[in-house]
């Protein structure tokens, strides 16, 4: 269930890359909120705090703008090129009542049967889509692949969303699989399939058969045509 | 054998220049941890292999190797004691241009500590300094 983290905003008037690469330069971070069909607010969060925040797994926040309070919940989030620290934040009004489609990442836990068996456990999607209360948002989506056998898969309807969630993506993405590892070729294996150089892509059309009859009698006509001029000489 | 592209437009091309950091493919997408490139360099599909080999051969099966930069762009060379002139020589190696912040190869299936292991011998055979990352909890 979510928590309520509560954190102190200011309202910004400059815009644009100069003056947001001076907040950030200030231990601030440029954010924008909008949502509920009011104007949207440009606004800059303390980079230590909202980063502890979200590090903990909020995702409701109370936000003190001024002598305003808004509720909102984070929309987006853009990291530097690293990933190691935010660089702006959309974030979006909610109400109490609101019903939310947000992201929830999913927890694999335990070891798949399959695995003793030789087989290899692939967690193929991260995190599902799902619409629930804004105050009833799952932190994560635990999964448990115990009876997991080689050749079998975990599909996104097989799951077991908690109370109150409903799935918005498709039921039939992949989560998890356990499968066997084909054999590695050895080298003489792939020095036989693969070729030395690659194919160069030669440019022009195909000639097709309509073509074909014309291209042949271009020759023809070049030949007369020089003829002449020698008739002329 | 060494990676290189099947079909190309043009078998030689400009050396280019490489400038600002990896916009795309800098996060942990297809596995649960990841190398990624802290400087720019070219890296050459033998750097690729070699880091390849190591972290299969360090994971025994166990879990998923990802590798997510190919060697695109022809380097072409002259041969030994040749005069200069003549023409551009033969495309010689493949490189990828990785910038700062490229994930260059994933890990999935596997702990962290094993995952750490077998990246951390990846990364001896890179070309250029690399850390070890986690993938990002979504939002």
């Amino acid at each position: 269930m979510e928590q309520k983290t509560t954190l102190n905003a200011e309202t910004r008037d400059q815009k644009g890359t100069a003056s947001a690469r001076v907040l950030r330069e200030q231990g601030l971070i440029p954010a924008i909120i909008y949502g509920h069909k009011k104007d949207p607010v440009a606004i800059t969060l303390n980079a230590h705090d909202f980063s502890e925040a979200i590090h903990h797994g909020g995702r409701l926040m109370e936000l003190k703008i001024g002598k305003k309070n808004e509720s909102i919940i984070i929309k987006d989030l853009q990291y530097d090129h690293l990933g190691k620290s935010i660089i702006h934040a959309d974030l979006m009004r909610v109400s109490i009542t609101d019903v939310v489609t947000v992201t929830i990442p999913i927890e694999i836990k335990g070891t798949a049967k399959g695995a003793a068996e030789g087989g290899v456990t692939v967690a193929n999607t991260s995190a599902l889509e799902v619409e629930c209360r804004v105050t009833e948002i799952p932190e994560k989506i635990t999964i448990n692949i115990k009876d997991l056998e080689v050749g079998s898969h975990i599909f996104a309807k097989d799951i077991q969303l908690p109370e109150g969630a409903k799935l918005k993506s498709d039921p039939e993405t992949l989560i998890v699989s356990c499968t066997t590892v084909e054999e590695a070729k050895t080298e003489e294996q792939v020095a036989q399939a693969e070729p030395l150089s690659p194919e160069v892509i030669i440019k022009g059309k195909k000639i097709e058969e309509g073509e074909e009859a014309q291209a042949e009698a271009k020759p023809e006509a070049k030949e007369k045509s020089k003829e002449k001029s020698k008739e002329k000489e | 054998m060494a990676m290189m592209p099947k079909r190309v437009k043009y078998r030689k091309s400009q050396r280019g220049k490489m400038k600002g950091n990896a916009s795309r493919g800098n996060f942990v997408t297809f596995g649960d941890f990841g190398l990624q490139a802290l400087e720019m360099s070219w890296v050459t599909a033998k750097n690729i292999e070699a880091g390849r080999v190591a972290a299969t051969h360090h994971l025994h099966r166990e879990g998923r190797v990802f590798v997510r930069i190919f060697p695109y762009k022809p380097v072409s060379k002259k041969p030994l004691e040749t005069r200069m002139g003549k023409g551009k020589g033969e495309p010689e190696i493949w490189v990828a241009r990785v910038r700062p912040g490229q994930i260059c190869f994933e890990v999935g299936g596997v702990s962290e500590e094993m995952a750490k292991q077998a990246l951390s011998r990846v990364a001896h055979k890179m070309p250029i300094r690399c850390r070890f990352i986690k993938r990002r909890h979504a939002i």
